[in-house]
C-alpha cells in the first residue's frame, strides 16, 4: 500500500476554534439539559452528578464564556481576512454565503438520492456545510443573547421590558433543543455517521484530507485549485499517528456524549 | 365466674386471718359473743327502722335488705365482718365501716392517687369506698359501669357519652375507650398534672397509642389513617412532646379534645375542617390572625369547602419543620394540588426547575405570595399586587425595577390572549424546530441508501487500485 497524498482542508486556527465549539457545546448541553429536563429521572441524576443546579449553572456560564470567545475569535478572523482584502469571502466558490449554485446543487442532490442523476460536483462547501455554519451563527446569537438576558436580568431590565425574560426563557430552551437536536443527529449524520464517513471524519481534527477523498467529495474545488495551480500549496504531510489517535479519541467520545444525550431527549419526548 | 369465686375465697381467708386481730383491737369487751347476721336482721330487717337522730349525709333509714345483701359480692359474709364493733342489740351508732381491713391492696393503691386524697366535690373529703362501690349492694369491680364515675364526674361522663368513644360503647363496641381505658384503674388514678399519670401531657400520646397504634384496630373501626401514632411521633409536635418533653407542644387531646372527642367528619369535632383554624389557633394565635385575613382564611370563614385550612397544607399528623428543605419542596406540590395551572407554568421557569431538582434557594410559592398571609393578586395588600410586586422581587433580586417585575413567573406560552408576544415566539420556535428536523430528517433518510452505495463503490475502487498498483488513476 503506497503512501496517500494529503491536502489541507482546515488550518490550525479553524481546527482550534472547532475544538472550542465541541468542548463548549457539549459542556453547555450537559450542564443545561438537566435543568430543561428537571422533571425527568436522568435530568435530576445528571444535575446532582454535576453538583446540583447551581454548580451546573456556574459550569454552564463557564462554557458560555468559551462560546462567546470562539464567536469573537471567528468574527476577528473574518475581520482580518477583510482587512487583508482577501477575495471571495462574501461571494464566490469559497464563500460561506449561500449562493444560487447551492440551490442548484441541492436540487441535483435530491435527484441523485432518487437515482435520477449523478452526484453534484460540490465545491469547498456543500450546501449542508453552509447550513451547519449559519446554524451555529444563528444559534450562538439567539441562545447567547437570551442567555445573557437571563444571566443579568436586573441589568437588562433597566433597558428592556420584563416580558422579554419570558420570551428569553422560551427561546433559550427551544433554541437549545434545536441546536442539540440538530448537531447530535443531522450534523453527526452529514459529517460523521453516514456510511461514507462512518464512524467519523477526522478532517476537523487533523485538518488533512486524502487526495482521493478530496477529489470525490469536493471535485469542483480540487479541479479549480489544480487549474489555477494552487493545489500544491495545499499539500500536507500525512497526519502523524498521535494526531490520528487524538482525533479518534476526542471525536468518538464527543459523538458518544452527543448520542447519549439525544437518545435521552428522544426517549423523554416519546414517553 | 371461677376467678370471681377464687377472689372471694381469698377475701374470706384474709378476713378470717385478720379476725382475731380485729377483735383484739376493736373489742375491749372480749367476753361478749359475736352476733349472727340473723341477730342483726331481727332489728334491721324492719323496713321502718329509722335513726334516732338524723345524721347529715347519711340515710335516715336503718333498714338492711337481706335480698340485696345476698345478691352482693359479700353475700357470704356475716354483718360483723364489716360492722366489727356491732353487738346485738346496740345503743350507740356504729362507726363507719373500714374496708381496708380486708382490701389492703386497694387502700395502698389509693394512697398516692387522686381518689385517696381528701379532695372531693364541695370539700366533702376523699370519696369513700361506698361512693363508688355502694354498701350492702357491693358488686364485683368488673360489673361496675361509668355510672360509678358519673356519680362525681357527671359533666365529664355526660360529654363522654356523646363522644365517638361513648357512642361506640353504647352500640356494644367493647374496644371503644371508656374512663378506665385512658385514666387507668380507678384506685390508682392520678391527676393529669402528675408526671406519672396516663393523661399527663407528655404521656397521653402513649395512652392513646394503646389502641390507635394498631392498624388492625383502625381498619375494624373505619379510622381512615391507620398509622396515625407513627406519623404523629415523627411530626414536629410528636418529637417536641416525646423527645424534647415540651408541655407547650400539641398532644392528641390538644387537637382532638378529650372526653368530647369526635370523628373529623362531625361538625362538632375540633378537627372538622371548618374548626381546624380555631383549633390550631389555640396555640398558633399569631398565625391564625394572619390566616384569618388571607384569601384562604376569608374563604374558609365564608364556608367555602375547597378553601384550605391549616391541615390541608401542613397535614394533620405529619406536620414538619417549615425550615427544612423537604417541607419547602413538598409544599409547592401542596399548593399545586389546587393551583394546578400555576404549578404547571411555574415548572416552566428557572424557579420551578431548580426546586424540582431539590434546591430551595430560588422563589417558591410562598416566597412571592406569602404563606399564611396569601392574598388575591387584585387585593392591594397582596405581596404580588402592582404596588408591592417590585419589593417582592427585590427580596431576591436586589436591583429589581418595575420593568423587571413585568416578567411573568406564571406565563403560559400557549395562551394567545394573555401572552401574545410569548405565544408568537412559541409558534415561531415550534415551526422552526419542526421545519428544521422535518426537512433534514427527510434529507438524511433519503441520503442514507445513496451514501451506502457510494461507500461500497469507493471500497471496490480502492481495492481495485490496490491490486493494479500505486499511483494508478490518481492523475486527473
Amino acid at each position: 500500500m503506497t503512501q496517500e497524498r494529503y491536502y489541507f482542508r482546515f488550518n490550525l486556527y479553524n481546527r482550534i476554534l472547532h475544538g472550542m465549539v465541541i468542548v463548549s457545546f457539549l459542556g453547555l448541553a450537559v450542564t443545561g439539559l438537566p435543568l430543561k429536563y428537571a422533571q425527568t429521572g436522568w435530568g435530576a441524576w445528571l444535575s446532582h452528578a454535576l453538583g446540583g443546579p447551581f454548580t451546573a449553572g456556574y459550569l454552564h456560564r463557564f462554557f458560555a464564556i468559551i462560546t462567546f470567545t470562539y464567536f469573537a475569535l471567528h468574527l476577528g478572523y473574518i475581520a482580518r481576512l477583510v482587512l487583508l482584502r482577501r477575495p471571495g469571502i462574501f461571494w464566490g466558490p469559497d464563500s460561506m454565503i449561500p449562493q444560487p449554485r447551492d440551490l442548484v446543487q441541492f436540487g441535483q442532490h435530491v435527484r441523485y438520492f432518487f437515482g435520477l442523476g449523478p452526484r453534484p460536483r460540490f465545491g469547498r462547501w456543500a450546501y449542508w456545510d453552509k447550513f451547519d455554519y449559519w446554524a451555529v451563527f444563528w444559534g450562538v446569537s439567539i441562545i447567547g443573547a437570551s442567555g445573557l438576558l437571563l444571566w443579568f436580568p436586573t441589568f437588562f431590565a433597566h433597558y428592556l421590558p420584563g416580558w422579554i425574560f419570558n420570551v428569553a426563557i422560551l427561546v433559550h430552551s427551544d433554541e437549545a433543543l434545536l441546536a442539540v437536536g440538530f448537531i447530535f443527529t443531522i450534523h453527526f449524520f452529514n459529517s460523521n455517521l453516514r456510511p461514507e464517513k462512518f464512524p467519523m471524519d477526522s478532517v476537523i481534527f487533523t485538518g488533512r484530507l486524502e487526495e482521493e477523498e478530496f477529489r470525490q467529495d469536493h471535485p469542483e474545488e480540487y479541479d479549480r485549485l489544480l487549474a489555477e495551480g494552487r493545489l500544491e500549496a495545499r499539500r500536507a504531510d500525512p497526519p502523524p499517528l498521535w494526531l490520528r489517535n487524538f482525533s479518534l479519541v476526542v471525536g468518538l467520545s464527543s459523538l458518544a456524549v452527543g448520542l447519549v444525550l439525544i437518545w435521552l431527549i428522544i426517549m423523554t419526548a416519546l414517553r | 365466674m371461677a376467678r370471681l369465686l377464687t377472689g372471694l375465697g381469698a377475701v374470706l381467708l384474709l378476713g378470717a386471718a385478720l379476725w382475731p386481730a380485729g377483735v383484739a383491737q376493736g373489742q375491749p369487751k372480749a367476753a361478749e359473743p359475736k352476733p349472727s347476721s340473723q341477730d342483726c336482721l331481727a332489728c334491721h330487717g324492719d323496713k321502718d327502722l329509722k335513726r334516732g337522730a338524723p345524721k347529715p349525709g347519711r340515710p335516715a333509714s336503718l333498714f338492711a335488705d337481706e335480698a340485696v345483701l345476698k345478691g352482693s359480692v359479700h353475700a357470704r359474709l356475716e354483718c360483723v365482718a364489716c360492722h366489727r364493733t356491732a353487738t346485738a342489740p346496740h345503743d350507740s351508732p356504729l362507726p363507719p365501716v373500714q374496708c381496708a381491713g380486708c382490701h389492703d391492696k386497694a387502700r395502698a393503691a389509693l394512697a398516692g392517687a387522686v381518689h385517696g386524697k381528701a379532695k372531693g366535690p364541695a370539700g366533702a373529703g376523699a370519696p369513700a369506698c361506698a361512693s363508688c362501690h355502694g354498701t350492702h349492694d357491693v358488686r364485683p369491680a368488673a360489673a361496675m359501669t361509668i355510672d360509678s364515675c358519673a356519680s362525681c364526674h357527671a359533666r365529664q361522663v355526660e360529654v363522654y357519652r356523646g363522644s365517638v368513644h361513648g357512642r361506640s360503647r353504647q352500640r356494644g363496641d367493647t374496644e371503644a375507650a371508656n374512663c378506665r381505658s385512658c385514666h387507668g384503674a380507678a384506685h390508682g388514678v392520678l391527676p393529669k398534672t402528675d408526671a406519672r399519670s396516663s393523661t399527663y401531657h407528655l404521656n397521653l400520646p402513649r395512652t392513646c397509642a394503646q389502641c390507635h397504634a394498631d392498624p388492625a384496630l383502625a381498619q375494624r373501626h373505619n379510622i381512615p389513617i391507620a398509622n396515625v401514632y407513627q406519623l404523629y411521633m415523627d411530626s414536629i409536635h410528636g418529637r417536641a412532646v416525646t423527645k424534647s418533653g415540651l408541655l407547650v407542644s400539641a398532644n392528641c387531646s390538644d387537637c382532638h379534645g378529650s372526653h368530647e372527642i369526635q370523628p373529623h367528619t362531625n361538625p362538632k369535632s375540633h378537627v372538622y375542617p371548618a374548626n381546624v383554624p380555631k383549633t390550631c389557633g389555640g396555640c398558633h394565635a399569631g398565625v391564625l390572625a394572619q390566616y384569618a385575613e388571607s384569601v384562604h382564611g376569608k374563604a374558609a370563614a365564608k364556608g367555602v369547602s375547597t378553601a384550605p385550612v391549616c391541615t390541608d397544607c401542613h397535614s394533620a399528623h405529619q406536620i414538619r419543620r417549615v425550615e427544612g428543605d423537604p417541607w419547602k419542596l413538598d409544599v409547592i406540590r401542596e399548593c399545586g394540588s389546587c393551583h394546578t395551572e400555576s404549578l404547571r407554568t411555574y415548572r416552566d421557569t428557572f424557579h420551578g426547575k431548580v426546586t424540582m431538582l431539590g434546591l430551595t434557594r430560588v422563589a417558591k410559592c410562598a416566597d412571592c405570595h406569602g404563606s399564611h398571609t396569601v392574598r388575591a393578586v387584585n387585593d392591594p395588600a397582596s405581596s404580588t399586587s402592582p404596588a408591592n410586586i417590585v419589593a417582592t422581587c427585590a427580596q431576591c433580586h436586589p436591583g429589581a425595577t418595575a420593568k423587571f417585575a413585568e416578567f411573568h413567573p406564571h406565563a403560559d406560552p400557549e395562551s394567545k390572549a394573555r401572552f401574545p408576544l410569548l405565544y408568537y415566539s412559541y409558534v415561531f420556535m415550534t415551526v422552526l424546530l419542526v421545519g428544521t428536523f422535518g426537512f433534514f430528517g427527510l434529507h438524511s433518510l433519503l441520503w442514507l441508501p445513496r451514501s451506502l452505495i457510494e461507500r461500497l463503490r469507493r471500497g471496490r475502487e480502492r481495492l481495485r487500485r490496490g491490486r493494479t498498483g500505486s499511483g494508478e488513476g490518481r492523475e486527473p
